[in-house]
C-alpha cells in the first residue's frame, strides 16, 4: 500500500457516532430504501441552535438567527426548526413556500438571494423581511407594493465593497449587495418609497474564513446605520450572514499529515495520492510548489458558533478598538446570522452500497464502486475531504489489514469518482458492505443531486432517539408531533 | 564611522559569543550572528538592498514622471527594508500579503509610506474552479507591458541568496579567523539566508553541516515557514540541509526569552527559534565530543516589533501589579446587591435633575442615541479615573447607564464600596430604556 495509511478521519458527535454504531439499522433501511439513502437528525439542528444562542447570550445579543434553508431541502429539519424559536433565510420561492408550511411566521423568515416576481411578491404578501440586492431591486419591489396595495415591507439592505482604513484589502468580488460608495443614491430611494418600506437594518455575507475581512465589514455597517440614523431612519439590525464553517475532522494531526504528503506527492517525493495524479489546485514546476490548494480547511479547531463568538470579541479598529460585539451592543443593535452549513453539523450522513471491489494487477489502489453518483455526495465538490465509515454486512467478518482505495460512482462516466483522492480505509470493504458518508447534510446531500443517466437521487429519511432506540419516518412524513406519538 | 548612505551600513554586523553558562554546552563555541543590527534592523536589510539596488539605479536614472513603484509580496522585515529604500530613491513602495499578522509591522510600514494590500481569506463557498485568485491577479499586473511595477520577487529571486553568499557568509568565516563553523543553523522563511550562507561556508568547507528550521505545521512564527509553505519558496531547496527541524511558537519565545534576558540580545522570535534550535540540535552531540566545535546561528531581528506577538501567548511574561478601586476586585455578591433602579423610576428621579447621568458607552454609540442630559464617560476611562478616586462628589447622586445594565451595576458596586452614598444602575441598561419607549436623542 506505500507507507502508513493516512487517514482523515470524519468528526463524530454522540449520535452519529450512535447511528453508525447500529449496523442492523442502516443496513435494513438501505436494503428498504436504496442506495445512496440520506438520513437527517432534526433534533441535532436544535442543539446547533443552541449553542448560537449562547454566544448571543454571552455577549449579551439580541436578534435572530436565521438558518440558511439552501443549505439542505429536508422537511423534517425545517420543521423541526420551526419548533424552536429561530428564523429561517430563504432564497427562492419554493424554500419561501416551504419556510410557510413549516410553520414559520413572516416575522421568522427573510428572503434574500435573486428573486423573481412571484417571490417578491408572495414576500410582500405575507410580510416576510426581503434583504434587497440592488437599487433596482428596491425600486422594484416599491411598484409592486403601490400596484398590488401590499402592506408595507420591511427590508434589510444588502451591502458590499467595504473598505478597510490604512490597509486595502484585496476581498473576492460580490455579485450581490450595493457597494458602500453608492450609498447616497440608496438611501435616497429609501426615503422616496418611505410609504411602502421600512429599512430595519443592513446586511453583508462576505465568502471568506477571515476574520478580518468581516470585521471590516461590520464595522462598514455600523457607519452605515449611523449615517441612516442622521438621516432619520431608524434601522435597529445588522444581518452579517453566515460563512462560520464547520470542522469536519476529528484529528487535526491528520489534517497536517495528509496535506504535507500530499504536497510532496505534486512534487513527486512521494507516491501519487489521487486518481491520475490530480493535485487539487496545487502543481509542480521546476521542483517548487506553484497554485492553490484548493480545499476547504476540514479540520477547523474554530468554527460554527466558536466562529461567530471570535468574530464578535474582533476589536473594531477604526471605532476606537472595542470589541465589534460591545459596538453592536452599545449602538443598541440586534444581530441576525445566517448559518447554513453551521446550523447543520452533525445533522445528517448519507449511506451507500458496495457494489463491486476489484484489486489492480498492478498493486494500486483497489478500485470500489459504489451504487451512488458523484452528485449524490457533493463533499468532493465543496473540497471536502474526508474518509467515509465502513459498515460491514456481516459483523462477524474478520478484520483485514487497511486497504487504499479509489471510490467510483455508478455512471457511465469515466470522471465519476466520489472522491479523486486515494482513501485508505482501516479495513477492506466487501460487496454488500456500506460505506456511510458523515456530516453531509450541509449542502452535501441535495444541492448538486442529479437524476443523470435516470438514475435515481437519494431518499431521505428523518431519524431521532426515543430511548436508547432510533426511530424513522420518511422526511417529509415528519412533524415536530412525530416522535412523541412514535408514529411509523 | 563615517557614510555618505545609510546603506553603507548594511551588513559587517557582529559574530557574538554566546556565554556556556547559558547555553550549557560544554564542547562547542555557539556563536550569534546579529543581523538584527543592520540599520533597517534585520537580515532582509541585505537582500532587499542587493535586489533593488539594480531596479533603483534604472529607475533614479530615468527621468521624472513616476518612476514606479516597487512590489513584493512580503509580511515583514523585507518590505520594511524595500519600503525605507524605495522612499530614498523617490519611488513608493507596495506589499501584497496574506500573512501580516504582527500588527506593529503593519503600522511601522504605513508609517515608512508603503502601501499594502492584503490577500482576502480563503473562500468558505469553495470554487474548485476558480481563475480569479488575487495572487494571479497580482502576477498578471506584473506582466502587463506598460507595467512600471517593480518587482523584486524576493522568493525566486537570485539576488536574494547572492547578498548572503557574497556577505554574510564570508564575514562569518573571516570573524572565525579564516575557519568555517562546524555547524551552521538558519530558520527558512524566503530560504535565501539560510543557502546563501550554507554555500559560502561548504566552498570554504564541505564539511560544515547546516540545519534548517521550519515552524511546526499548527504554529505560526513571524519569518518562519512551514515545510509545506517551504515547498512553495524557488530558492529552497531541501538539498541545501543536513537535516530540516521544526520549532513551535512557543519554543520560539522561550529561546526568545534566554536572547533577551540572559544574553543581552534583543532578539525576536525568529533569532529565538534559531537559537532553541541550535541548541537542541547540538546538546545531544555536545557530550560526545572530544575535540572542540563551532556552530553559528542567524538572529533575524528585534523583539518590539513583537510585543502583541507574544502578548497573546505569554500573557504571563507581561502580568502587572494589581491597582485599587479595580472592579475585577469586586465579588459577585457585591455585584449582585449593587444599587440599582428601574427605567420607570429612572425617568422619575431624573425628572427632578438631582443625579448626574453617565453613560458608560462608546462615544460612537453615544454621539448616534442617548438619555437626554448625560454625560458620556467610556467605561475604560471610567475605570481609570477610579483608580485614582472618586471623579465627582459624595453629596451628587449618580445614576450609571450601559447596554444592558452589566457594567453599571459593576461601577455601581465599586463607587458604593468606595463610599459613594448615592449610586445607582439602570437595571437592564439603554436598551431596557429603549424598548420601555424611554426617549432617546442625539445632539
Amino acid at each position: 500500500m506505500g507507507g502508513k495509511p493516512l487517514y482523515l478521519e470524519p468528526r463524530l458527535e454522540s449520535r452519529l457516532r450512535s447511528l453508525l454504531d447500529s449496523p442492523d439499522l442502516l443496513h435494513t433501511l438501505s436494503g428498504a430504501l436504496g442506495s445512496p439513502l440520506n438520513l437527517v437528525v432534526p433534533d441535532q439542528l436544535a442543539d446547533n441552535l443552541e449553542q448560537f444562542r449562547s454566544v448571543y447570550g454571552k455577549h449579551h445579543l439580541s436578534g435572530q438567527v436565521f438558518f440558511a434553508h439552501k443549505a439542505n431541502r429536508s422537511s423534517a429539519l425545517l420543521r423541526r426548526l420551526a419548533a424552536t424559536d429561530a428564523g429561517v433565510d430563504v432564497a427562492s420561492l419554493g424554500e419561501l413556500q416551504h419556510a410557510l408550511g413549516a410553520g414559520f411566521t413572516p416575522d421568522r423568515i427573510t428572503a434574500t438571494g435573486p428573486k423573481n416576481p412571484e417571490f417578491l411578491w408572495l414576500a410582500a404578501r405575507t410580510s416576510v423581511t426581503v434583504s434587497l440586492d440592488t437599487r433596482g431591486e428596491l425600486d422594484q419591489l416599491a411598484a409592486l407594493v403601490r400596484k398590488h396595495a401590499l402592506p408595507r415591507v420591511r427590508i434589510l439592505l444588502r451591502l458590499s465593497g467595504f473598505e478597510a482604513s490604512g490597509v486595502r484589502v484585496l476581498s473576492r468580488r460580490s455579485r450581490f449587495g450595493t457597494p458602500v460608495g453608492e450609498l447616497d443614491p440608496l438611501l435616497e430611494a429609501v426615503e422616496r418609497h418611505a410609504d411602502v418600506v421600512d429599512p430595519v437594518g443592513v446586511a453583508y455575507h462576505l465568502d471568506t474564513t477571515s476574520l478580518a475581512e468581516k470585521a471590516t465589514a461590520l464595522e462598514g455597517c455600523l457607519r452605515v446605520l449611523e449615517e441612516c440614523r442622521s438621516r432619520g431612519l431608524r434601522p435597529r439590525a445588522v444581518d452579517i450572514g453566515g460563512g462560520f464553517g464547520v470542522n469536519y475532522l476529528t484529528d487535526g494531526g491528520q489534517w497536517e499529515r495528509y496535506t504535507t504528503e500530499l504536497t510532496e506527492a505534486v512534487l513527486g517525493i512521494r507516491p501519487p495520492l489521487t486518481y491520475g495524479g490530480h493535485g487539487y489546485g496545487l502543481r509542480s514546476e521546476a521542483g517548487t510548489l506553484r497554485g492553490t490548494l484548493g480545499l476547504y480547511p476540514a479540520h477547523r479547531p474554530v468554527a460554527g458558533a466558536h466562529y461567530l463568538d471570535e468574530l464578535l470579541s474582533h476589536p473594531a479598529a477604526s471605532l476606537g478598538g472595542r470589541p465589534l460585539a460591545a459596538q453592536l451592543l452599545e449602538h443598541l443593535y440586534d444581530l441576525q446570522t445566517e448559518p447554513g452549513r453551521a446550523l447543520l453539523d452533525q445533522c445528517g450522513l448519507t449511506l451507500t452500497k458496495v457494489l463491486e471491489v476489484r484489486d489492480q494487477e498492478t498493486g494500486g489502489p483497489s478500485a470500489v464502486r459504489l451504487a451512488a453518483k458523484a452528485d449524490d455526495v457533493a463533499l468532493e465538490e465543496h473540497g471536502v475531504l474526508m474518509d467515509p465509515v465502513v459498515v460491514p454486512r456481516s459483523p462477524a467478518r474478520a478484520a483485514t489489514e487497511p486497504v487504499a482505495v479509489h471510490l467510483f460512482g455508478s455512471r457511465c462516466l469515466e470522471s465519476d469518482l466520489i472522491t479523486r483522492r486515494t482513501v485508505f480505509l482501516p479495513r477492506r470493504p466487501e460487496p454488500g458492505d456500506l460505506l456511510a458518508f458523515a456530516n453531509t447534510a450541509g449542502y452535501c446531500m441535495d444541492f448538486h443531486a442529479t437524476r443523470a443517466q435516470h438514475q435515481p437521487v437519494a431518499r431521505k429519511i428523518a431519524v431521532w432517539q426515543e430511548g436508547d432506540t432510533w426511530r424513522w419516518c420518511l422526511d417529509d412524513q415528519y412533524w415536530p408531533t412525530t416522535p412523541v406519538g412514535g408514529a411509523q | 564611522m563615517r557614510y555618505d548612505s545609510i546603506t553603507e551600513a548594511i551588513g559587517n554586523t557582529p559574530l557574538v559569543r554566546i556565554d556556556p553558562a547559558v547555553h550549557g554546552l560544554g564542547r562547542i563555541d555557539l556563536y550569534a550572528k546579529l543581523e538584527l543590527l543592520n540599520p533597517f534592523g534585520s537580515v532582509k536589510d541585505r537582500a532587499a538592498w542587493n535586489m533593488a539596488r539594480p531596479h533603483l539605479t534604472a529607475a533614479a536614472s530615468a527621468t521624472a514622471e513616476g518612476a514606479g513603484q516597487v512590489v513584493e509580496l512580503s509580511s515583514g522585515n523585507t518590505a520594511k527594508a524595500l519600503a525605507v529604500l524605495a522612499g530614498m530613491h523617490g519611488l513608493t513602495f507596495k506589499s501584497v500579503t496574506n500573512r501580516m499578522r504582527i500588527p506593529e509591522i503593519k503600522d511601522l510600514l504605513l508609517l515608512l509610506g508603503a502601501e499594502i494590500e492584503e490577500l482576502p481569506g480563503q473562500s468558505e463557498c469553495l470554487d474548485p474552479t476558480a481563475t480569479d485568485d488575487p495572487l494571479t491577479l497580482f502576477h498578471r499586473a506584473l506582466s502587463e507591458p506598460d507595467s512600471t511595477l517593480l518587482h523584486t520577487d524576493q522568493y525566486f529571486n537570485p539576488r536574494n541568496t547572492e547578498a548572503h553568499f557574497t556577505g554574510t557568509g564570508p564575514e562569518i568565516v573571516k570573524d572565525l579567523d579564516g575557519r568555517a563553523p562546524d555547524w551552521f543553523i538558519a530558520c527558512v522563511g524566503t530560504a535565501g539566508s539560510s543557502t546563501g550562507v550554507a554555500r559560502a561556508l561548504r566552498e570554504h568547507d564541505p564539511a560544515v553541516r547546516v540545519v534548517g528550521l521550519v515552524a511546526a505545521k499548527s504554529d505560526f512564527i513571524p519569518g518562519i515557514r512551514t515545510i509545506d509553505e517551504a515547498h512553495e519558496v524557488g530558492l529552497f531547496d531541501p538539498g541545501t540541509y543536513d537535516t530540516i527541524e521544526s520549532v513551535s511558537a512557543d519554543e520560539a519565545i522561550e529561546g526568545m526569552l534566554t536572547l533577551n534576558r540572559r544574553c543581552g540580545i534583543l532578539a525576536g522570535p525568529t533569532g529565538g527559534a534559531a537559537y532553541f534550535g541550535a541548541v537542541r540540535q547540538l546538546r545531544a552531540l555536545d557530550e560526545n565530543l572530544t575535540e572542540r566545535q563551532s556552530a553559528v546561528f542567524i538572529v533575524c531581528d528585534r523583539v518590539e516589533s513583537y510585543l502583541s506577538y507574544v502578548r497573546h501567548r505569554r500573557p504571563d511574561l507581561f502580568g502587572r501589579p494589581r491597582r485599587r478601586n479595580s472592579p475585577a476586585d469586586l465579588s459577585d455578591a457585591e455585584i449582585r446587591t449593587a444599587p440599582a433602579i428601574t427605567v420607570a423610576d429612572a425617568q422619575a428621579w431624573i425628572g427632578t435633575g438631582e443625579p448626574l447621568v453617565v453613560d458608560l458607552r462608546s462615544p460612537y454609540a453615544y454621539a448616534a442615541l442617548h438619555i437626554d442630559g448625560s454625560v458620556n464617560i467610556v467605561d475604560e476611562l471610567f475605570e481609570e479615573l477610579l483608580h485614582g478616586g472618586l471623579p465627582f462628589s459624595r453629596n451628587r447622586p449618580v445614576l450609571l447607564a450601559c447596554p444592558v445594565g452589566e457594567k453599571s451595576a459593576r461601577y455601581a458596586a465599586l463607587l458604593t464600596r468606595m463610599g459613594h452614598p448615592e449610586v445607582r444602575s439602570l437595571t437592564g441598561g439603554i436598551i431596557a430604556w429603549r424598548d420601555a419607549g424611554a426617549p432617546l436623542v442625539r445632539d
